[in-house]
């Protein structure tokens, strides 16, 4: 009972995680960034939806639409006002970019944190669900908004496949990450491959942030955590490596909801932390990473 | 007169997974000998270098020192037991003065002596003195020509003094009265009873200085002797320029009227403060077929990476009469020039098919499927090839596609930098017909930069010879092997 | 020594270091608090600049060290009630520890991904002392009995005295003949080893320096303050403050660190009237300086002070 309870609530969790953690990997895959401010983009597109559907009185679904936007929004600015000037600096050595890019979206995620706090609240938010009802998945009374969830997700997950792996754009967006003097060579403007893999990243974050704030509920304060399961989930699964992410997803995921079920709700971010510590010792390029 | 064995190798082999980057190298270093150690891009003579400084692990083999077996040693440690070694590329402490950058080389490897040794700083500046930094020696590397920093690094190399002495490329991005002052330095090692090791490109440049030259080639040994004897030695001269050189005259003609397509005017590259170009111009008409020819390190390569818009350059270069100035790479690969690279770029990942598509993304798609099946009549082997990843393939077939993906973008100028390079002989002659074919059929104009001569003159319209970031001489192939041909090596 | 009494510089500090010791004459207690705090976060940030700006060394998490050097020193206190000073000397013994500890990945691991071990480290550590509640207080943190006076003037001096030594010794430290070879092995590890050095005991002495001068800063932080918490010597926010602090100073410094800190503090007190928008300004801040003047304030006025 309990263990099916822990495995429906760990796939639905998972799912979210992985949506969350392909984008963030997409961008490290194609432009070597790490974006810290990633959990911080995620907090706004669940706050602005909460407000937009509650406060402003737009509904759940224009709220949630409202808030993917609001993701989308925070994904650009933050690749033109932190990232791109940062790759662009004169003043600052090639060999630092990478550091400098680093320090530079953990203070814009700090800054994103705050002003969303002043902005809007500091308290957790509790979106309501986009479908309402309980189904009942062999005695577990399991909500439709969990299922719904879950479904969503790889849904998205499986449009991103076609996307990379049917389209040109997504085909260049593939060559971008294997060579990306390569496809400057073939007449292609890596600025713009860059704006679609911020857009694609803009777009998933904004509905992975939405969708947690109608399943957990979300507080500014979560930023930080949620940037950090991010970056277990991408570093367990192989930097850059999207199938190894999704696979990512569903340990870190089943490893919180395990936690949290048997051992204490507190206690959820621990394992996948000393998880990711022990892989980088042992393992660095990750479970599935190549090299 | 050479002196006692300083450093012997023997059996020495390193892989890098399946590739097999140094096999079986043996020498021996005396004192008192200038040797180099000579192979083009991709040779292993950096990697030799690297497993004697203990960079890297050698997998097999012996290295002795003084007939100490050091081979695995940590760098420091041999760095330690007399070995000095003066990369390329170099990072100095830009905060600190060359003096102080060079007593740093003199410093004890100790957690616990906080103050210099009035010593070291006696025997810093007279080491200064010795490269002939004396004057310089309280200013910041920042603030100086690119030759002093150079002669920097060489004292740290020397600051220990080390029996053996390693120099990787000496004299890359110097000129030649730089070169000169340069290579008496270096001679000078020897009166200091001195083993020294140059590594370098080709023999041109360490013909003057060593007493002994070793050429590897795709990780092996293929000559030893004095310089001369090197330069004539068959393999060395098959692997540099080719076989027999022959050469056309059958367009010459035709071309000459034609308006310029490509003008490259005075242009200069540096990269730092190392000079790639100096004031080289070049210049492409419709329809012709134009090589350089240089040796590797001459400057080709950043030749071609300047007009696809790949470095800054000083200087202009005009496409179709328009100046490409501040155009990105992408658009100015869009607007007709297309390169296609010594080092291919291709995605390894991803099919054969799917890298020539990425080529054709921005034809119609009729326009795409034609071009495709215009490519498979050039190169048979890629339409069987077609869904495997391209990292599979051989070198050269990854070279055919890495020409195809090129042309799959109709360009108006294909820039081919180094298409033989590390490719076996029977390739070649695949490639060269293909060129011809490529001649003979389509309005095409191609910039082809080459080591190997024997390659580049068949096709040729007009060449240039690129020495050492200068255009040293310009005409039709007949006369190149007249004027041209013994001095090149 | 002669060289040293001719510098302007030197007498620039010495008269900067007079008129700051002479401030309790002049400022209100409360202002005076401010700073001490300040200071403290000055030797944070010195020893943090001696790992990044010399030994190459990406730590996102200075507080990891602090707070271990923090909190060791508390629980002590607290549960065997030992003196201040066994109490400080066990955080920077423990701190040690964790230095060494973070110490093994980093020889392992490149930039970023050893950037975020640390991140790791600090998370871990905050998780440990919710975990272990019993004897840390948990998230509202424990009080120590002792403190080190009650007096504010005497609470400023020592930290003020604090900071003078460990910016003393530790820009000595970069200057001497180790910090020259440190800065080598930062810069390029290969070239370093060529010249003869052990990169790695090199690096991991810096690890154990940085370590030892963060957990000393940590406890005697908590010993002014009566009390250590998480928001305090932890979290994440801390020591991303402490990294606004070296980098707004201007990185390889040393002594700029400690300044961006003093300048960091005194501004969000100033911002304080802003209420939440205080920590958003400063982050702000933070984030142009490193777009604009990437090598940080000192670093840029010694950049034009070159090239004159």
């Amino acid at each position: 009972m309990l263990g099916l309870q822990i495995a429906i609530d760990g796939f639905a969790i998972s799912a979210l995680y992985g949506l969350a953690a392909v984008g963030f990997t997409l961008i490290f895959g194609v432009s070597g960034v790490l974006n810290v401010a990633h959990g911080g983009i995620m907090v706004v597109a669940a706050l602005v939806g909460w407000f937009s559907a509650g406060a402003l009185g737009f509904g759940t679904y224009w709220g949630t639409l409202c808030g993917i936007l609001a993701g989308l929004v925070m994904a650009f600015a933050t690749y033109f006002v932190v990232v791109r000037p940062i790759q662009h600096s004169r003043a600052i050595p090639a060999e630092e970019t990478e550091i400098f890019v680093l320090t530079g979206t953990l203070l814009w995620g700090i800054m994103i944190e705050q002003g969303m706090a002043y902005l809007f609240t500091d308290n957790p938010v509790t979106m309501r669900p986009l479908i309402g009802g309980v189904v009942n998945i062999m005695g577990v009374r399991t909500p439709r908004n969990e299922i719904m969830i879950a479904v969503l997700c790889w849904v998205l997950i499986g449009l991103l496949w076609l996307l990379i792996n049917r389209t040109r754009g997504g085909k260049a967006l593939l060559a971008a990450a294997i060579n990306p003097r390569g496809l400057t060579l073939l007449g292609f403007e890596l600025s713009r491959i860059y704006l679609f893999v911020w857009t694609i990243y803009g777009v998933l974050a904004g509905i992975a942030g939405v969708l947690l704030a109608s399943f957990l509920g979300v507080a500014s304060s979560n930023a930080g955590p949620l940037t950090a399961s991010a970056f277990a989930i991408v570093v367990l699964g192989g930097l850059g490596s999207v199938s190894g992410s999704l696979a990512a997803a569903y340990v870190v995921g089943y490893l919180e909801t395990l936690t949290a079920y048997l051992v204490a709700p507190t206690l959820r971010p621990i394992p996948p932390l000393i998880l990711l510590v022990l892989v980088l010792y042992f393992r660095p390029q990750g479970l599935l990473g190549r090299r | 007169m050479t002196g006692e064995v300083r450093l012997e190798t023997r059996g020495l082999s390193k892989r890098f997974g399946g590739l097999v980057a140094v096999k079986d190298i043996a020498f021996k270093l005396h004192a008192n000998e200038i040797m180099g150690l000579i192979g083009p891009n991709g040779s292993g003579k950096s990697t030799v270098m690297k497993l004697i400084m203990g960079v890297e692990r050698p997998n097999a083999g012996m290295i002795k020192l003084d007939g100490v077996d050091i081979a695995g040693w940590p760098p420091h440690r041999i760095a330690r037991a007399g070995i000095g070694i003066v990369f390329q590329h170099s990072r100095p402490l830009h905060r600190q003065t060359v003096l102080e950058n060079i007593k740093l080389a003199l410093l004890p490897d100790s957690l616990l002596r906080l103050a210099v040794d009035p010593k070291v700083d006696e025997r810093a500046r007279a080491i200064a003195e010795r490269v002939e930094l004396g004057e310089v020696m309280e200013r910041r590397p920042s603030t100086l020509p690119f030759a002093y920093l150079r002669r920097m690094e060489m004292a740290k190399a020397i600051a220990r003094d080390p029996s053996v002495v390693l120099l990787d490329e000496p004299f890359a991005g110097l000129t030649a009265a730089e070169v000169a002052a340069f290579s008496e330095l270096i001679r000078s090692f020897r009166a200091e009873n001195r083993a020294v090791l140059l590594v370098d490109h080709n023999v041109k440049g360490v013909a003057a200085l060593a007493d002994r030259v070793l050429a590897m080639y795709l990780g092996e040994k293929v000559a030893e002797g004095t310089a001369e004897e090197v330069m004539r030695d068959e393999t060395v001269r098959r692997v540099y320029i080719g076989g027999k050189i022959e050469a056309s005259q059958k367009r010459a003609a035709v071309t000459a009227g034609r308006p310029p397509l490509l003008e490259v005017e005075d242009v200069s590259v540096f990269y730092g403060k190392a000079q790639a170009l100096d004031r080289v111009s070049v210049r492409v008409r419709e329809g012709e077929f134009v090589s350089i020819v240089g040796l590797n390190g001459a400057g080709k390569t950043t030749l071609f990476n300047a007009v696809s818009g790949l470095v800054p350059y000083a200087g202009t270069i005009r496409f179709a009469g328009g100046d490409l100035a501040g155009r990105s790479g992408g658009a100015i690969a869009r607007s007709g020039i297309v390169q296609c690279p010594e080092t291919r770029e291709l995605f390894g990942d991803m099919t054969v098919r799917e890298n020539l598509d990425l080529g054709g993304q921005h034809l119609s798609a009729a326009a795409r499927a034609a071009q495709l099946a215009w490519l498979f009549e050039l190169f048979p082997i890629l339409e069987d090839r077609q869904g495997q990843p391209a990292r599979t393939l051989s070198g050269g077939e990854q070279q055919m596609l890495a020409i195809s993906r090129s042309l799959m973008m109709q360009p108006k100028l294909l820039i081919l930098d180094e298409p033989t390079l590390g490719l076996a002989p029977v390739i070649l002659e695949q490639l060269s017909k293909a060129m011809e074919r490529l001649r003979r059929t389509t309005p095409i104009t191609v910039l082809l930069g080459e080591q190997n001569v024997t390659f580049a003159l068949p096709h040729a319209d007009r060449v240039y010879v690129l020495e050492h970031a200068h255009i040293v001489w310009e005409g039709d192939p007949l006369r190149f092997a007249a004027e041209m041909g013994t001095g090149y090596l | 020594m002669s060289r040293i009494l001719h510098a302007p510089s030197f007498w620039i500090a010495v008269a900067a270091v007079g008129v700051a010791a002479a401030l309790p004459l002049w400022l209100s207690a409360y202002v005076l608090g401010v700073l001490t705090a300040a200071y403290y976060f000055g030797v944070f940030g010195m020893a943090w600049d001696l790992l990044f700006g010399f030994a190459g060394e990406v730590n996102f998490g200075p507080t990891f060290l602090i707070g271990i050097g923090a909190y060791a020193a508390a629980i002590l206190n607290n549960v065997l009630a030992l003196p201040i000073p066994l109490c400080v000397l066990a955080g920077a013994a423990a701190a040690l520890i964790g230095g060494l500890l973070m110490a093994l990945p980093a020889l392992r691991l490149r930039g970023p991904y050893f950037g975020v071990v640390t991140l790791v480290a600090v998370l871990l550590l905050q998780n440990a002392i919710v975990i272990f509640a019993g004897v840390t207080g948990g998230e509202i943190g424990m009080t120590v009995p002792d403190v080190l006076s009650i007096d504010t003037n005497i609470n400023y001096w020592y930290a003020l005295g604090f900071l003078v030594v460990c910016a003393v010794l530790l820009f000595g430290l970069s200057r001497s003949a180790v910090g020259l070879i440190l800065q080598a092995c930062g810069q390029d590890p290969i070239e370093a080893q060529a010249l003869g050095f052990n990169v790695v005991k090199h690096k991991v002495a810096a690890f154990c320096v940085s370590a030892v001068f963060s957990g000393v800063a940590g406890a005697m932080l908590i010993f002014y303050m009566g009390a250590a918490s998480v928001d305090t010597v932890v979290s994440i926010s801390i020591g991303v403050q402490v990294i606004i602090a070296a980098v707004l100073g201007g990185r390889r410094t040393i002594v700029g660190a400690a300044l961006g800190a003093i300048f960091l503090i005194l501004a969000s007190e100033l911002l304080r009237p802003l209420g939440q928008l205080n920590t958003f300004i400063v982050a702000a801040i933070a984030l142009a300086v490193i777009l604009f003047f990437p090598d940080g304030l000192l670093g840029y006025a010694l950049r034009v002070g070159e090239r004159k």
